[in-house]
């Protein structure tokens, strides 16, 4: 039998596990809906399996783990949207998927229906380790120099059920990534891991700590340049002992790892951390060469042919069709084989909700998965969807097949390519709507050529300060307040989660919802106008200041 | 404790709670059962709501609801919430129309 390409193959007890688990929780929803349980008895036990109670129906976060998926997985994504909720599913910041029209007592089924695709809803929220997340291009990517998906595996198996770290202070995040070129946002997690080859060829893992977003954004401070890999493990399970013991359980909003390293300093942690390896048992922690390659045995590798002249036919194919050409541009980034590409398959149409995909369009990705990808997806933590090994002379092909299905946007890092949280239209927490505001911008601006025009410009939104949307990290941030019943958006810009990590800055008082997609165009108005020949809008507001984009900002306040 | 409900004039209180089966959001009416359609909800003044509301909650599992609580609504037909999250709630996802409450059963 063949195994999927690009995650971890299942092995019997993993199978063995996710039934007992799914077991245990229809125990446990029978006991709610017989009143043997209390809500907030069962509030803690349905949040451990992914499911929320939201402001119209129970929510469903379902894991994909280090993000990525095989074509039968999501064909079965595809086919719980569209039997158990309305049509389609939400992809998220968290490289997850969310499906927002849940029945309590559909739960365990479409808890056993996940696993018979080897698919779970676990560490998808609680304070608990969450899924980890990694680079959408892992395995891929040119640029690449470890492969992170084996140590994100790794990662996911110590972490699930760890018996120490199930009842944490908060939610726990981790990201890791093999490139120099940041693409998981390392800095913005509670632990961030960039792996690159040691000396000696072996991986060795440079680790942030602190870092986050939500009311208090922190940028991660480096704890450690070059953890090898045997101790890969024992140092996060240090980390872990020292927030587990010294993190703060008294107030939830200073209750994450960034409020710990801020109040004791990172040279503090670091002892804190080395203590703690002093006096564990390191050999019971060690990562053996063994065990790694044990894990990476269980991924199977992309068989790369291309013809001699793939590359030679896309030239051709984009010089005859431009659509097609800009499509290339924005939306596909370097493979480490020169006849194969990723490609990047937008699901921020203009006018549309960020990162919604309907049941026909998720399955019609599994089928090009099939036809073009080695039957390999990847979500990406910035709600987009990779498709990670094309053929270079057959990338024209899957750009039809995408057009076929409204999947053909060409707006990758582009002012299009929105992020937005699910906001007050379906969230308990928010304050205001999100989806709203990134349709009438993604309408604002739909002309693509206009799009490639303005550059590289990254917008994100937020409908609470808990930032789900990533807002202090968009080069134009959107954060939804409440004013007196009335839905506002405070304005930021320069932030940024790539290499050079920042955190945006207010431009001032926050704006009503009808003003703000105007103050936006202003922005863009005056990086347009003011730009120097090759700049993108951080370059522009980096020479500039802020200055100039608040006047702009405010101009008819 | 509760903190006491301050009303602008025109306005009055419903009850209101998610389903426990489905998760779908219900407004109290005055026969004592829970409604989809905040058309149905009883329009009740301050003291008659936190009477209500405390027997509401108590008897929450009997009835199939999780979450009891009480919110101001503009005490016309039908009666329209004073918040933006509580529209939402009554009305549907803005972002959906095709999904709206109304159009339900």
């Amino acid at each position: 039998m063949s195994i999927p390409v690009g995650h971890y193959q299942y092995d019997p007890i993993d199978r063995d596990f996710l039934q007992a688990r799914i077991a245990e929780f229809e125990g446990q929803v029978q006991r709610r809906l017989d009143g043997t349980l209390s809500e907030d008895e069962f509030k803690p036990l349905r949040l451990m399996n992914g499911l929320y109670l939201q402001l119209h129906a129970y929510m469903l976060r379902v894991a994909i783990p280090y993000g990525i998926l095989d074509s039968r997985q999501l064909r079965k994504l595809g086919e719980i949207a569209r039997r158990y909720d309305r049509d389609y599913g939400h992809f998220t910041t968290r490289q997850n998927i969310q499906f927002n029209w849940i029945r309590l007592e559909d739960t365990p089924a479409i808890l056993r229906e996940l696993a018979e695709v080897d698919m779970h809803a676990i560490q998808t929220s609680g304070n608990c380790i969450r899924n980890v997340t990694a680079d959408e291009y892992a395995g891929a990517a040119a640029d690449e120099l470890v492969d992170p998906r084996v140590h994100a595996e790794i990662l996911r198996q110590w972490s699930t059920l760890h018996p120490e770290f199930t009842f944490l202070p908060r939610k726990f995040k981790i990201a890791i990534s093999g490139s120099p070129n940041d693409r998981v946002a390392a800095r913005f997690h509670d632990i961030g891991i960039l792996a690159r080859p040691g000396a000696d060829g072996a991986p060795v893992f440079r680790i942030f700590v602190g870092g986050g977003l939500g009311r208090t954004p922190i940028i991660g401070e480096e704890l450690f340049d070059s953890v090898r890999e045997e101790h890969l493990l024992a140092t996060l399970e240090a980390i872990l002992r020292v927030y587990n013991a010294r993190g703060r359980r008294d107030n939830i909003y200073k209750a994450r790892i960034k409020i710990l390293v801020q109040a004791i300093g990172v040279e503090a942690y670091r002892e804190a951390v080395e203590a703690e390896l002093a006096q564990m048992d390191l050999e019971r922690y060690r990562l053996t060469p063994e065990a790694v390659a044990a894990i990476r045995s269980r991924f199977a590798v992309p068989q790369l042919e291309a013809p001699a002249d793939a590359d030679a036919v896309l030239a051709q194919q984009r010089r005859d069709d431009p659509l097609f050409d800009r499509w290339v541009r924005s939306n596909t980034h370097v493979h480490r084989d020169p006849g194969h590409i990723i490609a990047t398959v937008s699901l921020k149409p203009a006018g549309g909700i960020p990162g919604d995909a309907t049941s026909a369009q998720i399955a019609r990705l599994a089928d090009l998965a099939d036809a073009y990808s080695f039957g390999e997806i990847r979500i990406t933590h910035l709600q987009n969807v990779v498709l990670g090994h094309v053929r270079k002379d057959r990338l024209r092909d899957l750009w039809l097949g995408l057009s076929e299905v409204g999947l053909a946007e060409a707006n990758i890092g582009l002012i299009g390519d929105i992020v937005a949280c699910p906001g007050l239209d379906y969230c308990a927490l928010a304050n205001a709507r999100s989806i709203p505001i990134a349709q009438k911008l993604g309408a604002r601006f739909a002309d693509t050529a206009l799009q490639a025009e303005i550059g590289a410009l990254r917008i994100n939104i937020s409908g609470c300060i808990n930032a789900c949307g990533h807002h202090h990290a968009g080069h134009i941030g959107l954060l939804g307040v409440d004013k007196r019943g009335e839905e506002f958006f405070q304005l930021t810009v320069g932030g940024r989660a790539e290499n050079g990590a920042a955190i945006g800055t207010i431009l001032g008082a926050a704006l009503p919802e009808d003003e703000t997609v105007d103050a936006i165009a202003r922005l863009v108005d005056c990086y347009l106008g003011r730009r120097e020949s090759g700049e993108t809008f951080l370059d522009t507001l980096t020479r500039l200041g802020h200055e100039p984009f608040r006047e702009a900002a405010y101009e008819t306040v | 404790m509760k903190r006491p409900v301050r009303l602008e004039p025109g306005q009055k209180l419903v009850l209101t709670a998610n389903r426990l089966l489905d998760g779908r959001t219900v407004w109290w009416c005055a026969d004592g059962t829970w409604n989809l359609h905040i058309g149905c909800a009883a329009l009740l003044d301050a003291d008659e709501a936190e009477a209500l509301l405390s027997r509401a909650s108590e008897q929450a599992q009997r009835d199939g609801v999780v979450g009891v609580y009480d919110t101001a609504v503009q005490a016309v037909v039908p009666p329209e919430p004073v918040t933006v999250r509580e529209k939402i709630r009554a009305h549907g996802p803005t972002v959906h129309p095709e999904f709206a409450v109304e159009t339900e059963q």
